[in-house]
């Protein structure tokens, strides 16, 4: 009798709280309003982003738009849970690492017919950036910006050292003694004695200001730049295997551990090591680095840590087998299961819009996905003082894109690990790259 | 007449034994209807799941297809991973650091502040205090307190002349720091334990002691620490099952960095399991940190199992 009642009563317990789980997502719309669900990663674009979608939801009375942002790391996971749980945002950030991922596991709109129902021009796009986002005929995303890596520098760091901005042109490295690029940091590194980097007496272990600051959770904004100037190519193909363990490779990573460890211009990983280190413009601002390698969007933080001009921007050096950057865009996407695909499709359109991402250039956040914008964002940086235009003259130059490939999960979490390792000294260039080659590559099926 | 008697006796016997029996059902059911409630919980979401947890380490499953079942190669896969290793001897030297010294601590504030003293009631009550905050929070607040510049530890250092580490950057150091943010938040907790087991140490014990003559220090060692050693034995269990799982602090501070510094077993799992979506392989190391656990407690049920247990009620 007794344990006739307990099992029913555990039968009946499991039934309510497993329809508990059920329906939980149900409340967004009300009274004929619909709420978006909009995901994004970066903090420093929010502003001008949140301002601009004010205005579509003044077009739009029905539609509301509730921002979702998560940093790089956090923004990954949770995205991927949320999609594994059916509960994804309405839109969002889409980035060439993981959209092979998604484009096979159907999460993401076929934007095509809906392109084609309300004849929406993508000519508009530049189609460097608009034909990676499309398979056999299906587009998954429009082009929301582009980027490429540059040097951000301050302007009294740079005069204190007796430099101009022109001394920054021309640059060169070599994995045998630097170059002219660790020369140059040389000269903008300074001990607690007032003595350079390249001066007798210097002493590495107290060092006021390094010349450069790096931090890449992927290698994006250090060592993948290096790795293309020494004609090193991280996969034998778009899709293919990872190639790394390539001298050519190892002596770009070579190349970062030695600007910190060998010639002491570059701050220790132990200050800049990713996820916990300060954003380099923090670093720059603060006066411990005189420059840093960090890509176009983190223009307006910059402008933050160093206002009123106080900050510049020069090419990367060249390599010994010429110049190179990093370059890469992303689109805004819809979810194959939002609920609301109708006000997703609107929303999306908004955000690629001529109209929204004039905005966003003009408040200097990113280069906009549309290339006749280009000289709106160069211009908003001019009235500030500072020359943007090094970007773009990358973007035209020889560039390495986001690597393709099915592995980026594991590239990621790995990279962060083993690079970080390499950084403090801890694991070999070679080492290093003899392992993210083979775990990365044993991911691939 | 006798075999009346006789039946009658067997029939108020069996009269009793129905009376008995049907009282022990009551019993039974009244119990079993008090521990309904915890008792589905318990099912539901700790049993069921371990069950769960210990099936799917069997496939190959990521979160999004069809798990496809693949034997024990989860478990060859992690025995032969140097970053298994690498996270099971992070998660010992988390549990080095951080058990030992929160028990002495807490043992040596609980002794402190059984005696009646002005303010002791308060002081017990600020002790606790950070247990009862979110672990989450706390991290974050930690995580300003450890900024190398603008944090209040290096400006402290600073004024003595001490130019501070970059405490959650440099490796030599995240791992302490995470030990060191969990002891201040859990000493107050075990404090309480310990204090609630001196409490129940009869006076009458001490003041025997002293008339024989002993000193404060032997009374400690001769009739506290005996005595408390059910309690003790209570807290080093529960803790050191804490201490096995951390992972909030890390995830909130380090995030299993710098270089993997901080990459415990449970930061492991998590990033298996919902960073690479491998959630087979996640639930195969979770099945190792739950055999750890077991083996620990094990170890220390048998060494508690010998000592007596004092009864003073």
């Amino acid at each position: 009798m007794s344990r006739k009642i307990v099992i029913t009563g555990v039968a009946t317990a499991a039934l309510l709280s497993l329809a508990a789980c059920g329906g939980a997502d149900d409340s967004d719309s009300t009274g004929g309003t619909v709420t978006l669900r909009y995901a994004m990663w970066d903090e420093v674009q929010k502003p001008p982003i949140e301002q601009s979608i004010r205005e579509f939801e003044k077009a739009h009375p029905t539609i509301k738009v509730q921002i979702e942002l998560n940093n790089w790391n956090d923004y990954w996971s949770k995205l991927q849970t949320q999609l594994a749980g059916r509960s994804a945002p309405d839109v969002f950030w889409d980035h060439v690492s993981y959209f092979p991922k998604f484009s096979k596991e159907g999460v993401l709109t076929d934007l095509a017919p809906l392109i084609a129902q309300d004849k929406v021009d993508t000519s508009i796009y530049d189609p460097k950036l608009a034909e990676g986002w499309k398979v056999d005929g299906k587009v998954y995303g429009l082009p929301k910006d582009w980027d490429t890596i540059g040097l951000f520098y301050s302007t009294k760091a740079l005069k204190e050292a007796g430099l101009t901005p022109a001394d920054l042109d021309g640059l060169t490295w070599n994995p045998a003694d630097g170059g002219t690029f660790v020369k140059t940091l040389q000269k903008l590194t300074v001990d607690e004695n007032g003595k350079h980097a390249d001066e007798a007496g210097f002493d590495p272990k107290k060092v006021k200001q390094y010349g450069l600051a790096m931090q890449a959770p992927t290698g994006q904004q250090d060592w993948w730049n290096f790795a293309l100037q020494n004609g090193c190519t991280l996969q034998d193909k778009p899709w293919g295997r990872w190639t790394i363990d390539q001298p050519a490779c190892v002596q770009a990573v070579q190349f970062v551990q030695d600007l910190r460890l060998k010639y002491h211009v570059a701050v220790p990983a132990t200050v800049t090591n990713p996820p916990n280190g300060p954003s380099l413009d923090q670093v720059v601002g603060r006066g411990e680095a005189a420059a840093a390698m960090d890509g176009s969007w983190m223009l307006r933080a910059f402008d933050t840590a160093l206002p009123g001009g106080a900050f510049g921007v020069a090419d990367l050096p060249a390599g010994p087998v010429g110049k190179g950057s990093v370059y890469n865009g992303l689109t805004e996407a819809v979810y194959a299961g939002t609920k609301h695909p109708k006000e997703a499709w609107e929303l999306l359109k908004w955000l690629t819009s001529e109209r929204h991402q004039k905005a966003v250039a003009q408040a200097g956040a990113v280069w906009p996905g549309i290339p006749s914008l280009n000289d709106v964002f160069a211009d908003a940086w001019k009235a500030k003082g500072v020359d943007v235009t090094g970007f773009k003259k990358a973007a035209e130059g020889t560039t390495m894109g986001y690597p393709l490939t099915e592995a980026a999960d594991v590239y990621n979490v790995k990279a962060l690990d083993i690079f970080n390792q390499v950084w403090l000294g801890q694991l070999s260039p070679q080492d290093a790259a003899q392992k993210i080659t083979t775990e990365a590559n044993a991911a691939i099926k | 007449m006798i075999d009346n008697i006789s039946y009658d006796r067997s029939l108020q016997g069996h009269r009793r034994v129905e009376h008995r029996l049907a009282a022990r059902v009551r019993v039974v059911a009244e119990a079993y209807a008090l521990l309904a409630p915890s008792l589905v919980g318990f099912l539901l979401f700790l049993v069921a799941p371990i069950f769960g947890v210990a099936a799917l380490s069997l496939f190959d499953w990521n979160l999004m297809g069809a798990p496809s079942f693949v034997g024990l190669d989860n478990y060859r896969e992690l025995a032969a991973d140097p970053e298994v290793w690498r996270a099971v001897l992070n998660t010992i030297y988390y549990v080095v650091l951080n058990i030992p010294a929160q028990t002495v601590l807490a043992l040596l504030l609980a002794v402190a502040l059984n005696r009646r003293m002005r303010g002791g009631k308060v002081l017990r009550v600020v002790f606790v205090l950070p247990w009862m905050a979110m672990p989450v929070a706390l991290g974050i607040i930690w995580s300003w307190v450890f900024d190398p510049r603008y944090g209040v530890v290096n400006q402290l250092l600073g004024t003595v002349g001490i130019d501070g580490p970059n405490w959650l950057t440099d490796p030599a150091w995240a791992m302490p720091v995470i030990a060191s943010v969990n002891v201040w938040q859990y000493t107050g907790y075990t404090m309480l334990i310990l204090l609630a087991g001196l409490q129940a140490i009869p006076h009458t014990l001490y003041e025997a002691a002293a008339i024989d003559g002993t000193t404060p220090v032997q009374r400690f060692f001769m009739i506290t620490l005996p005595l408390l050693r059910p309690s003790l034995f209570f807290v080093l269990v529960t803790n050191m099952i804490g201490s096995f799982q951390i992972f909030d602090t890390v995830f909130v501070m380090t995030q299993g960095g710098p270089g993997g510094a901080t990459d415990v077993l449970n930061f492991h799992i998590y990033q298996q399991g919902f960073q690479l979506f491998r959630s087979g392989y996640a639930s195969a190391l979770a099945m190792v940190l739950f055999a750890l656990i077991l083996l620990v407690t094990a170890v220390q049920f048998l060494y508690f199992r010998k000592r007596t247990v004092y009864d003073f009620s």
